[in-house]
């Protein structure tokens, strides 16, 4: 990837207590297979009146979006470049339980407008009265990382800033039928102990995750995306050789990386992917679904993790309970995620 | 009449979640749109669909949507007026 990505402010409404940024706050556990968020208090950031008719993605995505502009001190952003995997859940299965109930008639025009994936883009632009390019991306397990190609080219291209994010929730009907097909662990387990329940499927999450990204640094900057690489569906060999690849065109070795989050959710379906990171035993290597759970735009969280253990200079213990010996500096931070087998990201993350 | 405007002002803060308004709030004769609850062109449009749900009268003239949704004693006369036999 060609030029430079900073991230210069971020906000994160998560299943953990993210939204003040702020890396000592507990370890939220929560027993049950289902991670829903931590919500902020709406009020300070949505007028009544527009938070009467929002559904709780759409409440965490624009909540989570103006908080991360806060910190970035840009009102109105050269750009609003998003990626959800489900868009608003509630408002869908409202529409669509309308639809059966009214027999297609007299439908509310409320759940059919939120359930359009690009409904919250079209809230934060009209908050912030923001003209500019507007687009969310809607790619299951790519959904956030194509958001995140597509605002580093805007940048390359000139764009001076763009807001990128991700949004995604997890409704009770949603998680039985992703249970049908599999996706989560027969057993109930709590967050806490995931990785001690090596079995098929993992636990379900949801997340809002925001961030401003600009071609240039500043004092203030969290971050350098330094790298982005997609790999859909690849075979053992490809992935096993696209890892180097994907470190040598970003200038550097194995032995640089001093972090790796990985998205390894204790899914014995696919555990045998995060065999790719082998080579890399010369650094702490910490799983991050046990505080997010899974979905589709899980990968934001790993940014926002990564974002801020770089500019803070720390690994918070009490969320990462399994680290022995954290890395005398954290300088280089390497992501690697993937949904379900399919898509699958290697993401550069490095200390400005 | 009384009753059938205690009854829609519940439906219209039941359908638009006027979360800090009761019946009560809301005089009969205030306008619904713009000064008085400050409803949208959304807020509209549920509107209509609460005739055709609880009443089932259809306002297929948008012109006449207007004057019908002035306020609550408008909805009602023209609810009343829907019901009575022809």
């Amino acid at each position: 990837m060609k030029g430079k990505c900073y991230i210069q402010g971020m906000a994160a409404i998560t299943p953990q207590h993210t939204f003040e940024g702020d890396l000592s706050q507990p370890l939220v556990v929560t027993h049950g297979n289902m991670l829903s968020c931590v919500e902020p208090d709406y009020r300070s950031f949505i007028a009544p009146n527009s938070l009467r008719r929002m559904t709780r993605v759409l409440k965490m995505g624009l909540a989570a979006s103006l908080k991360c502009l806060q910190d970035s001190g840009i009102a109105v952003p050269g750009a609003i470049v998003t990626g959800t995997g489900k868009g608003s859940l509630q408002d869908t299965e409202r529409f669509i339980k309308e639809i059966r109930d009214y027999e297609e008639k007299a439908l509310n025009p409320t759940p059919f407008i939120q359930s359009t994936y690009n409904a919250v883009n079209g809230l934060i632009a009209l908050q912030q009265k923001c003209t500019q390019y507007n687009n969310t991306f809607v790619h299951r397990g790519f959904s956030f990382e194509h958001a995140l190609l597509d605002s580093m080219l805007l940048l390359h291209e000139g764009t001076p800033d763009v807001l990128a994010g991700a949004f995604d929730e997890i409704t009770p009907e949603h998680f039985f039928i992703k249970g049908r097909i599999g996706h989560w662990k027969k057993e109930v387990i709590s967050n806490d102990a995931l990785y001690e329940h090596v079995s098929p499927g993992t636990i379900s999450g949801e997340g809002a995750i925001f961030f401003l990204l600009a071609p240039t640094a500043t004092a203030q900057s969290y971050a350098q995306i330094g790298g982005l690489e997609m790999l859909y569906k690849p075979s053992p060999g490809k992935l096993k050789t696209a890892l180097p690849q994907f470190l040598q065109k970003n200038g550097l070795q194995v032995t640089d990386i001093d972090l790796v989050l990985t998205g390894a959710n204790a899914d014995s379906n696919h555990a045998h992917y995060y065999e790719v990171l082998n080579d890399l035993t010369h650094c702490p290597q910490l799983p991050f679904k046990h505080l997010s759970g899974d979905y589709e735009t899980a990968g934001a969280f790993a940014l926002w993790l990564a974002g801020q253990m770089l500019k803070q200079q720390q690994i918070p213990s009490q969320w990462f309970p399994m680290l022995q010996q954290p890395p005398a500096r954290l300088r280089n931070v390497l992501i690697y995620n993937h949904f379900f087998g399919e898509q699958h990201t290697f993401m550069l993350v490095q200390a400005v | 009449m009384e009753e059938l405007k205690q009854k829609l002002k519940v439906q219209i803060i039941e359908a638009l979640n006027l979360q800090d308004t009761r019946p009560e709030d809301i005089d009969d004769n205030a306008p619904l749109f713009g000064d008085g609850l400050g409803l949208d062109s959304i807020d509209s449009l549920e509107l209509m669909v609460l005739l055709e749900r609880q009443y089932q009268i259809k306002v297929e003239d948008p012109r006449e949507g207007r004057k019908i949704l002035q306020s609550v004693q408008s909805m009602a006369e023209f609810i009343q007026s829907k019901q009575q036999p022809a």
